[in-house]
């Protein structure tokens, strides 16, 4: 079973979280990353997926295959239009939290893949863009 | 649903839980419980937590699992946490997962040995 080259799946429910794990795993497998690059990827958007969940309540991820004139590589975004956040430089700060976790969800992420961007609004949501490049 | 997956069981005095490859959130809180209760159940004197079959260690599952190992250690029981895979390894320390206080071992034969041949160390932090 081959997934598209880009699609979406809605965060609505926990078990959203679970089916976002697996739908990358799959992308991932599928686009030649590594066993643990495999791992690092999946790990990354179950972090980001919880954010969705816990922060916003609901919204979606997005997938795409992308390449440069190099390698190619994954895209991820994560979409919600949740209470966004106030200070992205602090929420990249490990160990900080305003909810119950570790801290370690957004600054972890951007460590597993190789580019992440946050744009947000207090108010109106927030997209979370990470890309990890296959190694060739 | 899922937490049908998680098995406890016991063997003489140790309960061996054996976590599902991929468990929602669900599943991972009701680990705890589960744990705990057995502990008391079967007046258990340590946990083995066979994570063999996971292969992605968020920060949820991880903080459940140090959290789990902590209220473990209160009721008077030891945690070994066996077999982690090695892109769990890699991943686990990127992120910045440390699981301290908590012992390892390879596999749930090396914890086994590990609770039959040497007292437990108290790990500092």
């Amino acid at each position: 079973m081959s997934r598209p080259p880009e699609g979406e799946i809605p965060l609505e429910t926990e078990g959203d979280i679970v089916v976002a794990r697996r739908t990358v795993r799959e992308i991932a497998s599928q686009l030649g990353f590594g066993p643990t690059d495999v791992t690092r990827i999946v790990t990354a958007a179950s972090e980001l997926a919880r954010n969705v969940f816990q922060y916003a309540g609901k919204g979606k991820m997005q997938w795409r295959n992308i390449e440069s004139s190099g390698p190619s590589g994954l895209e991820l975004r994560f979409l919600d239009q949740g209470p966004g956040i106030a200070d992205v430089n602090l929420a990249l700060q490990e160990g900080y939290s305003t909810g119950e976790g570790l801290g370690l969800g957004l600054p972890g992420a951007k460590r597993l893949m190789d580019e992440m961007e946050i744009q947000t609004t207090p108010g109106q949501g927030t997209k979370v863009t990470v890309k990890k490049w296959r190694k060739s | 649903m899922s937490a049908d997956r998680l098995s406890v069981i016991r063997i003489r005095d140790l309960l061996m839980v054996t976590v599902p490859p991929d468990p929602d959130d669900v599943t991972i809180s009701g680990l705890q419980q589960r744990v705990l209760a057995a502990m008391e159940q079967y007046e258990a004197k340590g946990v083995v937590l066979d994570i063999s079959p996971v292969d992605t260690l968020d920060s949820f599952f991880a903080r459940t699992l140090s959290e789990t190992a902590q209220m473990v250690g209160l009721m008077g029981g030891r945690t070994i946490i066996a077999g982690m895979r090695p892109a769990v390894a890699v991943t686990a320390v990127q992120i910045g997962l440390t699981l301290r206080k908590i012992e390892t071992a390879l596999n749930v034969d090396r914890a086994l040995d590990m609770v039959s041949s040497k007292p437990q160390l108290k790990k500092s932090l």
